[in-house]
């Protein structure tokens, strides 16, 4: 367990890095590449925590496409002129963030340490449930998949619809007609 | 939308075309799998959906952004977001036809099986839609055709704006000037996209 602590603990130290990176940098393909670094660090980060599924997104979504996305727009804009590495400080911006983490790290205090056992998530009943009924209910190994697919599919369902209705809207509003 | 223009930043490159033409294959088969595979492992429709997206952006970015799209050109990939959505929409109702819930596996009565079959089916029709949206969505944002209209529009639009605007609008717009110059940065980032 020790080791996997210090493991998380040197993953999310480079994941803060390479975020204040992505912040502070100021040419946009650097914050970029720092993005993408900050995304495979949390997706290790989900590994260390035994979240494949989640993992799985975070890298494929978070450190594959949207860098991708991010590197066809810019190659749209131009470079911004002057040789600083940094971007300038906004101190009202730091104000608001400062505000915002410190209300956010005050609860910090009350969640269970990390792969605790009496973890309300891991003594829930509807977890109990789920861990004993998924396979024999819906033959399916993976109980995320079983939760995502059978038990909570209206919600899929709407998340799909969501995808699809959000897809529509921002091609729309890019007004390609010509491919879609 | 002329080749030249919107494909300027590619340049042919044997290593990377090879390199693709091997390695795609491989990316398209593992995000099948990882839809397929989701009931069994790590993995679903979402996730096994945006690596088959992003093999198609591989081969984007070998061989050029718009041979890329012409080659997808025609309804392959809307037709593919459709019936991902609607493939979902109907497991779910024909379930209300068989007199079950909707959305209720069992209901089509093949025990077991079925509603692992049906979960699968239902991973795929998520992988339809999400890698169609996302193929789209790439190739809407290369083309960058609408960068170009906008761009003008607020070249155009700015002065009249301004002039337009009472004396309470002209107040928040030098309350905006006093930012550090981050508007008027934006802007000349706006005005040289054209």
């Amino acid at each position: 367990m020790t080791t996997v602590s210090t493991t998380l603990a040197i993953v999310l130290t480079f994941s803060v890095l390479a975020a204040l990176a992505a912040i502070f940098l100021r040419d946009v393909l650097n914050a970029i590449i720092a993005f993408a670094a900050f995304s495979f660090g949390i997706a290790v980060a989900w590994i260390l925590l035994a979240a494949p599924d989640v993992a799985l997104t975070e890298a494929a979504v978070g450190a594959g496409i949207t860098t991708v996305l991010f590197l066809v727009t810019i190659a749209k804009t131009v470079r911004p002129s002057g040789e600083r590495l940094l971007e300038a400080v906004e101190w009202r911006s730091v104000a608001i963030v400062v505000l915002l983490v410190g209300t956010l790290l005050t609860t910090v205090r009350s969640l269970p340490a990390v792969g605790s056992a009496d973890a309300p998530v891991a003594t829930s009943r509807v977890t109990e449930y789920y861990l004993q009924n998924a396979y024999p209910e819906t033959g399916v190994e993976n109980a995320v998949t079983a939760v995502l697919a059978a038990y909570r599919g209206f919600d899929t369902l709407g998340e799909a619809t969501v995808v699809i209705a959000a897809g529509v809207a921002v091609l729309l509003v890019l007004r390609q007609e010509a491919y879609v | 939308m002329s080749h030249a223009d919107s494909d300027q930043t590619y340049v042919e490159s044997t290593i990377i075309m090879t390199t693709v033409r091997v390695v795609v294959p491989f990316v398209f088969t593992f995000g099948l799998f990882v839809m397929f595979h989701g009931a069994e492992s790590a993995g679903g429709g979402f996730q096994g959906g945006v690596i088959v997206a992003s093999a198609v952006l591989l081969l984007a970015f070998a061989f050029g952004i718009e041979p890329t799209r012409e080659w997808l050109e025609g309804p392959l990939v809307k037709t593919t977001i459709a019936v991902g959505g609607a493939t979902f929409a109907f497991v779910g109702l024909g379930a209300l036809a068989m007199n079950g819930a909707f959305l209720e596996y069992e209901a089509y009565g093949f025990g077991s099986d079925g509603v692992k079959y049906g979960i699968e089916l239902v991973e795929l029709a998520i992988g339809a839609i999400v890698s169609g949206v996302l193929i789209s969505l790439f190739f809407s944002l290369a083309s960058g055709d609408f960068l170009v209209v906008s761009a003008n529009n607020g070249i155009e639009a700015e002065p009249s704006e301004n002039a337009a605007n009472g004396s309470d609008d002209a107040a928040s717009d030098s309350d905006n000037g006093s930012d550090d110059g981050v508007d008027a940065s934006v802007g000349a980032t706006g005005g040289e996209l054209a």
